[in-house]
């Protein structure tokens, strides 16, 4: 087993889901709050990753956090080192891919919160960020956990930018779905059978989370009902 | 789907205003304008407080800067909050938190929710849910912030209400508002509740005012009108 490899993934995997729920929060709710061109502009540009092949997109991530360009540059004047080939940059990357999968489900979540709430609120004279805050995320809250989980596994599942961004270096950017393809090209099929088992399990968890909790809490509902 | 033309010029002179007419008249389109959740095509909406709307001059206050306090027709308890939580969810943030709990307590006492305070939402017949409602708009409305007290808006918020209890609320929300100086804009269709609260009258029809005046005069036809439907029904066929 690939202990590093296992640690380096969820770091990353917890590190991108952090960040993109402080990113996904206020531009899904910005989204969701009305039509306009620069939102449908804005919507179609976080869904590219979805359908662009992952090496695309790390090819193009490769190019632009290396020397070759301004942004590279500069980045590599703060950081003192590219952020290519780097955690830095895997987790540059993984926000970047994992982007529409923390940001859809609140997108549907708070299109589903009913607007007669939000004017319900606001007619009291609350303040927009606490409606959102005290209202909104509290009724959507079950797309808040399926967004987290998406973006966790997702991340924890990615291959193609990982590599084309991170290369493969021990401690730094291998991650277990690496691990797993070196494990196979060396023929140790039981260290990569052992890999993919615990692969598996991250998937399954998560699902079992999403799926599971909401179903659990609707059958202690009707339990509280009959007490009461 | 038909496009209802609206075209009303009034200004609110009494404390008590009640907007009165048909189904479709435009009486909630007003209220909505008001708070700020629909934008007139043109016009002005002005307050004490300052002008609220002005298409000429492109103002456009949003709704929750207004000093204006809504309960609509549907209740809109938030379903995630005890009748107690939802009822001071609006108090101002000035006010002491020992005074938001005095005034809701006597609140919600005289509106008979005190059985109620700590149930959710879906606990409730659709009645008691309105009286949440309208319970939860005037508390934030006597807890205001700013200087002076909101206009409060009410849209036909008791009218799931029988008969009793709705006189009881009218008579409960009568005496906090002229107590705190509360202004206040209501949409009925009911005659009597008319009557009762010895309001100002809009009668809206045809997308305009017909009239406005007191309710004895505005409203004396339609009170014949069901007085004659009485003797009608009490008198042998």
């Amino acid at each position: 087993m690939d202990i590093q490899a296992l640690w380096l993934t969820l770091k990353l995997a917890a590190s991108t889901t952090a960040i993109l729920l402080v990113i996904a929060l206020p531009l899904a709710w910005w989204i969701a709050s009305g039509r306009s061109v620069a939102r449908a502009l804005v919507q179609a540009f976080v869904a590219l990753p979805l359908v662009l092949p992952p090496t695309v997109l790390g090819f193009y991530l490769l190019i632009l956090l290396g020397p070759l360009t301004l942004p590279g540059r500069m980045l590599i004047r703060m950081f003192g080192h590219p952020l290519a080939f780097s955690f830095g940059g895997l987790l540059v990357g993984s926000l970047l891919y994992s982007l529409p999968f923390a940001v859809q489900p609140l997108v549907a979540g708070f299109k589903a919160v009913d607007t007669g709430y939000v004017e319900a609120a606001e007619g009291l004279g609350v303040r927009p960020l606490r409606v959102f805050l005290s209202v909104v995320l509290p009724l959507a809250r079950a797309s808040l956990l399926t967004s987290a989980v998406l973006a966790f596994t997702h991340t924890v599942g990615e291959f193609g930018v990982v590599l084309m961004l991170g290369g493969n270096i021990p401690g730094a950017t291998r991650t277990l779905s690496i691990s797993l393809y070196d494990q196979v090209q060396e023929f140790n099929y039981g260290a990569a059978n052992r890999t993919a088992l615990l692969l598996l399990s991250i998937s399954l968890a998560a699902l079992l989370a999403i799926y599971l909790v909401p179903a659990l809490r609707k059958a202690e509902g009707r339990q509280a009902d009959v007490a009461g | 789907m038909g496009v209802v033309s609206l075209n009303v010029n009034f200004a609110l002179t009494q404390p008590w205003t009640v907007l009165f007419g048909p189904s479709g008249s435009g009486k909630t389109t007003v209220l909505r304008a008001i708070a700020g959740f629909v934008l007139p095509d043109d016009g002005r909406i002005e307050a004490a407080s300052g002008v609220y709307f002005d298409s000429v001059a492109r103002i456009f206050v949003s709704p929750h800067k207004r000093a204006v306090r809504s309960a609509g027709q549907m209740a809109r308890l938030f379903p995630h909050m005890t009748v107690l939580r939802n009822i001071i969810y609006g108090a101002g943030s000035t006010s002491k938190p020992d005074d938001v709990r005095q005034i809701s307590s006597e609140v919600i006492a005289s509106f008979g929710l005190r059985k109620l305070e700590q149930r959710m939402s879906h606990d409730l017949s659709g009645g008691e849910r309105q009286r949440a409602s309208v319970a939860r708009a005037l508390v934030s409305a006597i807890t205001f912030d700013g200087l002076g007290k909101p206009l409060l808006l009410l849209d036909e918020p008791l009218a799931g209400l029988d008969l009793a209890m709705r006189d009881q609320v009218v008579a409960e929300l009568k005496r906090w508002t002229e107590q705190w100086k509360i202004p206040v804009v209501s949409v009925t269709h009911a005659l009597g509740e008319a009557f009762q609260l010895e309001a100002e009258v809009l009668k809206i029809g045809d997308g305009k005012v017909l009239q406005q005046g007191p309710v004895a005069s505005v409203l004396a036809e339609e009170r014949q009108q069901l007085l004659r439907q009485l003797r009608g029904q009490d008198s042998p066929s």
